[in-house]
C-alpha cells in the first residue's frame, strides 16, 4: 500500500513537471501563468510525499517493498531505519530527485531576477528533473513490490550503520544536485543574454550555498572514513572520493569567478563554462560510481544497465549545454584588466590552476579504464600519483592565496608590501627552524611553509583592514580571508598528521602497562556486551602520561547477527595536539594485539574546512 | 595591452601550466602506477625486486601464521601459483582463509611480497570486478559470486 502511494507520488511529480514544460510554452494565456507556478509547488509536494512514503516503509519495516527487504531489518535501531532510506542506490536516487525539486521550488520564490529568466531556469530544471525521474522509474525504482511474502529483511551493511550516514549523503547531494540549478541559471542567462548584476548576485548566492554544502558533505565523509577502519584513512584518493572532489574544485573556481565578475564583465562566458563543467562532472561522477566501472573501497550497488542510462543522460545534458554555450554566448571585446600582479591576474592563474588540477585528477581516476581497454592490463592509480601530480600544480594557487585578497584591481601594487615581505621571511625562518629540530621531509617542509604563509598573510591583511576600516562590518571585509585561513589550517592539519604520525604495535595482557613513546597504555578490562542488533567485544584501555591518567579509550569489535559480519571500531582519544587512535586486534595466549597510532593535529583538517563552510554562509548573507 | 595580446598571454600561461602538468603526469605514470595481477600473472610478468604491485587472489587454507606482534605470514593463490606474503599490521575483519583478498606491497624476493596494505572489503563476497572475470575462467573457481 505504502509503496503504491510512494510510486504514485513519484509519477505525479513527473506529470507536474511535464505540465511545467507545457504551460511554459503557452505563456500568452493568463491561466497558464498560474498553472506554471502551481505545478512547481505540486511537483515538489508529490515527490516529498513519495519520499516520506519510502521512509515510512523503512520505519515500519514493510518488507513487501523490495528495497526495504533488501536493505533493512526489523531489529535495526530507528536512526538507521530512517537513514537506511538513502543508504542504498534506489533510495539515494529518490533523495536526488527530492533535492532537485526542492531547489526548483525554493528558487521559484526568487524576487530579484527578471521573470522570463526565472521561468526559463525553472523550465530547464524541470526538464532535467524529468530525465532523472525517468531514470529512477525505469532502472532503479524504489517502490518495487516483493514477489514473495517475507517477514524479515536482509539488513543494512553493518559498516554503514553509523550516525554519519544520516547526514553525509543528504549534504553531498545538496551540493551535487544543486549544481543543476546553477547550470540552468547559466543556460537561461546565456539564451536570453541577460547575464547582468542581478544574475551574478543570485547565481553567486546559490553557488555559494551548493558549494558550502558539498564542502561540508565531503568533509563529513572524510571524517567518517578516518574512523572507519579499512577505508584507507581520511583521504584515500579512491575513485569515489575523487569523483566528489572534481565538481568541488570546479565549483570553487566558479565561486571565485562569480565574486570577481562584478568588476570584470569579461568573465561571464567563463562563468557559464564553469557552471556547465560543474554539473557535468557531477553526472559523470555518478556514472563512474554507479556503473561499477571503477572499483572502490566505498562500495556502491552497481549495475551496468544503469550505467548506460546515466551515460546517455550525461551526454544529452552536457552536449546540449555546450552546444548552447558555443552558439549562443556573446563574444565580448572588452579588455581584461590584466596586469603583472593584480586581482584579475591572480584570479586567472587561480582558475587555470584549478581546472588543470581537476583534469589531472580526472585522468588519474579514469586511467585504469583506459589502460584496461587499450592493453588489457589492470592497474591501480593510488595516492602517490595524485600527491605528486595534483599537488605541485596547485602550488602556485596556494602561494597566491596568501596575498590575493589584498591585491588591488587597478595596479601592480600590494599595499604595505614591506610588512608582507617581513612576515613571509619570518615564516620561512620559522619553518626551517621547526624542520631542523624535528626531522626534514620535503612534503613536511612545503606543507608547513605553505600553511604558515597562508595563515600569516591572511591575518596580516585582516589586521591592515581593521586599522583602515575599524571592526564594524568585520565579516564583510574579511570574509574571503577567513576562508583562506581555513585552507591554511587545513594544510597544517594534513601535513602534521601525515608527516609526523607514528604507530606502535603492542601485545598486552589484562592489567598490564606498556610504555610507548612518552606515554603508557594499560588494559583495564575487556568485556562482551549485548547491544540492539550486535554483540560487542569492548576493550577498556587507559592511556597515561607520567603516571597520570589522560583518558580511557574503547576500541572494540562488533559482531552483527543478521549479516554475520565482524567490524572493528576504533577508539579515539583526542586532545588539542593529537589523536590517539587505537585498534583492537586478535587474541593469542591471553595477550591482545593492539595498534596505537598518534596523529598530531589531525582535527585541524576538519576545523579548517568548517571555517571555509562558515565563510561560505557569511558570503551568502553579507550585504553587497 | 590589446585584447588579442591579452588572450595570447592567458593562453600562454595556460599552456605553461598544461605542459607542466603533462610532464608531471608522464613522470608519475612511469613511477607511480601500480599493476594489478593474480599470482600466476605476476610470475609471467617477471617482476623485479622492490617493484610495488597489487595482487588479488585467495588466502590459502591453513596458511595464516602469526610470527610476532601484529606480524603475519600467509599465502595467496589463484590455484595455479603461490605467493608468500608478510604483513605487519592489523588484518581486516573479513580476512579469512579461502576468502578473496587484495594486497599491495613490495616484492622482496622471488614469490615473496612484503605487504603494505591488505584489503578485504565490505562485502563478504567482495572481490574486485576486474579479477572476478579472470578467476571465473579458472576451473577451480566454484563459488558463485553475485
Amino acid at each position: 500500500m505504502i509503496s503504491l502511494i510512494g510510486f504514485i507520488g513519484l509519477l505525479f511529480s513527473c506529470i507536474f513537471s511535464v505540465s511545467i514544460v507545457i504551460s511554459f510554452f503557452n505563456q500568452n494565456k493568463k491561466v497558464y501563468e498560474k498553472i506554471f507556478y502551481y505545478s512547481v509547488y505540486l511537483s515538489a509536494i508529490s515527490i516529498l510525499v513519495s519520499f516520506l512514503a519510502l521512509i515510512l516503509a523503512f520505519i515500519n519495516s514493510d518488507f513487501s517493498n523490495y528495497t526495504v527487504f533488501q536493505n533493512s531489518h526489523s531489529s535495526k535501531p530507528l536512526l538507521y531505519k530512517i537513514a537506511g532510506t538513502w543508504g542504498n542506490h534506489e533510495g539515494s536516487m529518490l533523495l536526488w530527485l527530492v533535492i532537485m525539486l526542492i531547489y526548483n521550488c525554493v528558487f521559484s520564490f526568487n524576487k530579484t531576477l527578471d521573470i522570463s529568466l526565472k521561468k526559463l531556469t525553472i523550465l530547464f530544471q524541470s526538464s532535467i528533473y524529468i530525465c532523472f525521474a525517468l531514470f529512477v522509474i525505469f532502472t532503479s525504482n524504489p517502490f518495487l513490490v516483493n514477489s514473495i511474502l517475507v517477514n524479515e529483511g536482509l539488513g543494512l551493511n553493518p559498516i554503514l550503520q553509523d550516525p554519519a550516514l544520516a547526514i553525509h549523503p543528504p549534504l553531498l547531494y545538496l551540493g551535487y544536485v544543486g549544481f543543476s540549478l546553477i547550470l540552468c541559471l547559466s543556460l537561461s542567462g546565456t539564451l536570453l543574454n541577460k547575464i547582468d548584476k542581478e544574475w551574478i548576485l543570485t547565481t553567486k548566492n546559490w553557488t555559494l550555498f551548493c558549494w558550502s554544502m558539498l564542502t561540508g558533505g565531503i568533509a563529513l565523509g572524510s571524517y567518517w572514513a578516518y574512523y572507519e577502519l579499512g577505508w584507507g584513512g581520511w583521504w584515500f584518493w579512491d575513485p569515489v572520493e575523487n569523483v566528489s572532489l572534481m565538481p568541488w574544485i570546479a565549483g570553487l573556481a566558479l565561486v571565485h569567478s562569480l565574486m570577481m565578475a562584478k568588476n570584470e564583465p569579461l568573465l561571464k562566458r567563463w562563468i557559464v563554462f564553469l557552471s556547465i563543467l560543474c554539473f557535468s562532472l557531477s553526472i559523470f561522477g555518478t556514472f563512474l560510481v554507479r556503473s561499477g566501472i571503477l572499483t572502490s573501497v566505498h562500495s556502491f550497488a552497481s549495475d551496468s544497465s544503469r550505467g548506460i542510462f546515466i551515460l546517455i543522460l550525461f551526454l544529452i545534458i552536457t552536449g546540449f549545454s555546450f552546444i548552447l554555450f558555443i552558439f549562443k554566448s556573446n563574444e565580448s571585446n572588452t579588455k581584461l584588466n590584466l596586469l603583472f600582479i593584480n586581482k584579475t591576474s591572480a584570479l586567472v592563474i587561480n582558475n587555470i590552476v584549478m581546472i588543470i588540477a581537476c583534469l589531472t585528477i580526472l585522468l588519474g581516476t579514469i586511467y585504469p579504464i583506459i589502460i584496461e581497454v587499450v592493453s588489457n592490463k589492470r592497474i591501480s592509480v593510488g595516492a602517490p600519483y595524485f600527491n605528486s601530480t595534483a599537488l605541485p600544480i596547485l602550488l602556485p594557487g596556494f602561494l597566491l592565496m596568501s596575498i590575493a585578497p589584498a591585491l588591488s584591481w587597478q595596479n601592480n601594487k600590494l599595499p604595505k608590501f614591506k610588512y608582507y615581505l617581513i612576515t613571509f621571511i619570518s615564516m620561512s625562518t620559522l619553518t626551517v627552524i621547526i624542520s631542523w629540530f624535528s626531522f626534514f621531509s620535503i612534503w613536511g617542509f612545503i606543507g608547513l611553509l605553505l600553511s604558515f604563509i597562508i595563515i600569516a598573510g591572511s591575518v596580516l591583511t585582516i589586521y591592515i583592514n581593521s586599522t583602515k576600516f575599524g571592526y564594524q562590518n568585520f565579516l564583510n571585509y574579511n570574509n574571503a580571508l577567513i576562508a583562506h585561513i581555513g585552507v591554511g589550517i587545513m594544510i597544517l592539519g594534513i601535513t602534521c598528521s601525515s608527516v609526523f604520525k607514528s604507530e606502535y604495535s603492542l601485545s598486552i595482557l589484562k592489567n598490564e602497562e606498556i610504555k610507548f613513546d612518552k606515554y603508557s597504555v594499560e588494559l583495564i578490562d575487556i568485556k562482551i556486551l549485548e547491544r540492539d542488533n550486535f554483540q560487542e567485544l569492548k576493550a577498556f584501555l587507559q592511556i597515561n602520561k607520567d603516571k597520570k591518567v589522560m583518558s580511557l579509550v574503547n576500541p572494540s569489535k562488533r559482531y552483527y547477527h543478521v549479516s554475520k559480519i565482524i567490524t572493528t571500531e576504533v577508539g579515539i582519544y583526542r586532545n588539542w595536539f593529537q589523536d590517539f587512535y587505537t585498534v583492537l586486534g586478535s587474541e593469542n595466549n591471553k595477550k591482545w594485539d593492539i595498534k596505537i597510532y598518534t596523529n598530531p593535529l589531525v582535527n585541524l583538517i576538519w576545523f579548517g574546512v568548517l571555517l571555509m563552510v562558515f565563510s561560505g554562509f557569511v558570503g551568502i548573507l553579507k550585504n553587497e | 595591452m590589446s585584447v588579442s595580446f591579452q588572450r595570447l598571454l592567458v593562453i600562454l600561461i595556460s599552456l605553461i601550466f598544461l605542459i607542466t602538468s603533462i610532464l608531471l603526469i608522464l613522470i608519475n605514470s612511469k613511477k607511480n602506477l601500480i599493476f594489478f595481477y593474480t599470482p600466476s600473472e605476476l610470475m609471467n610478468a617477471n617482476p623485479k625486486i622492490n617493484d610495488i604491485v597489487r595482487i588479488g587472489g585467495f588466502v590459502m587454507k591453513e596458511s595464516i601464521n602469526k610470527i610476532g606482534t601484529n606480524i603475519y605470514n600467509f599465502t595467496i593463490t589463484d590455484h595455479k601459483e603461490l605467493l608468500y606474503v608478510t604483513y605487519d599490521g592489523v588484518l581486516p575483519d573479513l580476512f579469512r582463509e579461502e576468502q578473496g583478498v587484495v594486497v599491495e606491497g613490495k616484492i622482496i624476493k622471488n614469490k615473496h611480497l612484503k605487504a603494505i596494505s591488505v584489503f578485504a572489503k565490505h562485502d563478504e563476497n567482495y572481490i574486485p570486478a576486474s579479477i572476478k572475470s579472470q578467476l571465473k575462467n579458472n576451473e577451480y573457481w566454484k563459488k558463485d559470486y553475485k
